[in-house]
């Protein structure tokens, strides 16, 4: 489903944010990506739909090259990427409901959207999207007023309505009360299970991406330090992965 | 170097202090003449009051219409020349246009609207138009840049194209600041237009500059009067529509 190959990002002047990636992710699997902060996680989950440009390597997600991709390609391979973002990102003045259609702009005519307009299926989807993150009930609530779990769920249902095959989610719960942290992770895994969508979920917690992932990925200094089950990562790989050593 | 600045900002008040002849001495030699112009003001001539209003009336119809059409003639220039929005081929010439035209005043460009259009409220709608596009641009730009990026990067990873981007990501967060300064510019706009008579470009300022050149200040005071009573009117309305805005 995604097909990494010889990643690297350094941003102006010289700091290497990724230093070689070389990964596959396949269909349905839940990658929970570790790493101490710098060590190249949101870097590495921007690349993948190009918020991010990458400097060398070459990415596919979907059976498309977003590397190369051209700005209308680009468009259609971002729609069937869904990503939720640490600090939500919702249009803080917008309905919960408006926040979750900007997730269906990929697909509806251009020039009615501009105006405000969307099809009736569309908003019935955005709709359904936001019932599935329990939040049917705050549609017309704008953004600003729902708490930060609240939120996150909305920006969840804005990932969804995209209708992705992969949804990314760069430390979803990161700036949440640590009381929250599993309901929106059980949340990403309904998405998982119920949906075979393949997930990308960067996480600080360790615990956390041990309880929810098939598939752990630990970044050290820009490149994939550990891979595989979380059953394989023992107390001395954590250690390698966020020691403080060289 | 602090002291240095001091030094160096000392000398160059002493210069323009003698430069400009600012005389202490003068000014209270000039007090008796200000009070004797102030008595001579009084009581107010109320017979002029319905031309004062109906000139006041005109002041804040040019400022309303120079406003009106300068907030929407900003808009494209505003967001041309924001930096995060646009690209430096377009937001490098934009600005430049921008800062060349915002430094010349209303006044001036009233002169020249006057002797290309003639005299009347119309030229004075024209310098309004032309001096507030350019500086609500400079604020629209500015608010433009100083969005959160969260948004943009959200609305982008859902394959919107530029154009949704803005009208999703950036003017939800921009437009109730867009509506502060247009109020804003409206208030300085009301003050600026009371002068525009001067020239002969229409309003209260015509009937204050003919009662004092007929060196009838009863009629001249009135005049006054009502200027200030329509500058606190305004922006009292004003100030209070910007407080809903927040």
């Amino acid at each position: 489903m995604i097909e990494v190959a010889g990643l690297r990002v350094v941003r102006p002047p010289a700091t290497v944010a990724l230093d070689g990636v070389d990964l596959v992710v396949g269909r349905g699997e839940f990658v929970a990506v570790l790493g101490r902060s710098g060590a190249g996680k949101t870097t590495f989950l921007r690349s993948l739909n190009r918020l991010v440009e990458p400097t060398a390597g070459t990415i596919r997600v979907a059976g498309r090259a977003v590397t190369g991709a051209g700005t209308a390609e680009l468009r259609e391979i971002r729609r069937q990427i869904g990503m939720v973002f640490q600090q939500f990102n919702l249009v803080r003045r917008a309905s919960a409901l408006e926040n979750v259609l900007a997730g269906r702009l990929g697909y509806v005519p251009a020039v009615p959207s501009v105006l405000g307009r969307f099809p009736a299926a569309d908003r019935e989807q955005a709709f359904g999207c936001l019932a599935q993150v329990g939040l049917a009930h705050f549609a017309d609530r704008r953004a600003d007023t729902l708490s930060g779990g609240e939120q996150q769920r909305v920006a969840i249902a804005r990932a969804l309505a995209q209708r992705p095959a992969v949804v990314l989610a760069d430390e979803p719960t990161a700036s949440l009360d640590p009381s929250l942290t599993s309901s929106i992770m059980d949340i990403l895994k309904a998405i998982n299970v119920e949906h075979g969508l393949t997930l990308v979920v960067s996480q600080h917690q360790l615990e956390t991406a041990l309880a929810y992932a098939t598939r752990i990925v630990g970044f050290r200094q820009g490149r994939v330090a550990f891979d595989g089950p979380p059953s394989a990562l023992t107390p001395a790989v954590a250690r390698m992965i966020y020691g403080d050593g060289p | 170097m602090t002291r240095a600045a001091i030094f160096t900002a000392l000398v160059l008040l002493a210069w323009l202090v003698w430069d400009t002849g600012a005389d202490p001495v003068r000014l209270a030699r000039g007090v008796p003449w200000i009070l004797d112009f102030i008595r001579r003001m009084m009581p107010p001539d109320l017979r002029v009051l319905p031309a004062a209003l109906a000139g006041a009336l005109t002041t804040v119809e040019i400022a309303l219409l120079g406003t009106a059409v300068a907030a929407v003639l900003a808009l494209p220039l505003g967001f041309l020349s924001a930096r995060n929005v646009t690209p430096g081929a377009v937001f490098y010439p934009a600005r430049a246009v921008l800062n060349f035209l915002r430094s010349v005043d209303t006044l001036v460009y009233a002169l020249i609207f006057v002797a290309a259009v003639g005299l009347g409220p119309f030229p004075g709608v024209l310098a309004v138009v032309a001096y507030t596009t350019t500086s609500l641009a400079k604020l629209y730009s500015e608010a433009v840049e100083g969005i959160d990026p969260g948004p943009v990067d959200a609305v982008t990873a859902t394959g919107a194209t530029r154009l949704q981007i803005l009208r999703y990501a950036v003017i939800p967060q921009v437009l109730p600041l867009f509506l502060s300064y247009v109020l804003y510019r409206l208030e300085s706009n009301i003050r600026a237009a009371t002068v525009l008579g001067f020239v002969g470009a229409g309003g209260i300022g015509f009937y204050l500059q003919t009662y004092l050149r007929l060196i009838d200040y009863p009629a001249a005071s009135t005049v006054l009067l009502v200027t200030v009573a329509m500058v606190m009117v305004v922006d009292a309305t004003s100030s209070r529509l910007r407080d809903r805005l927040v």
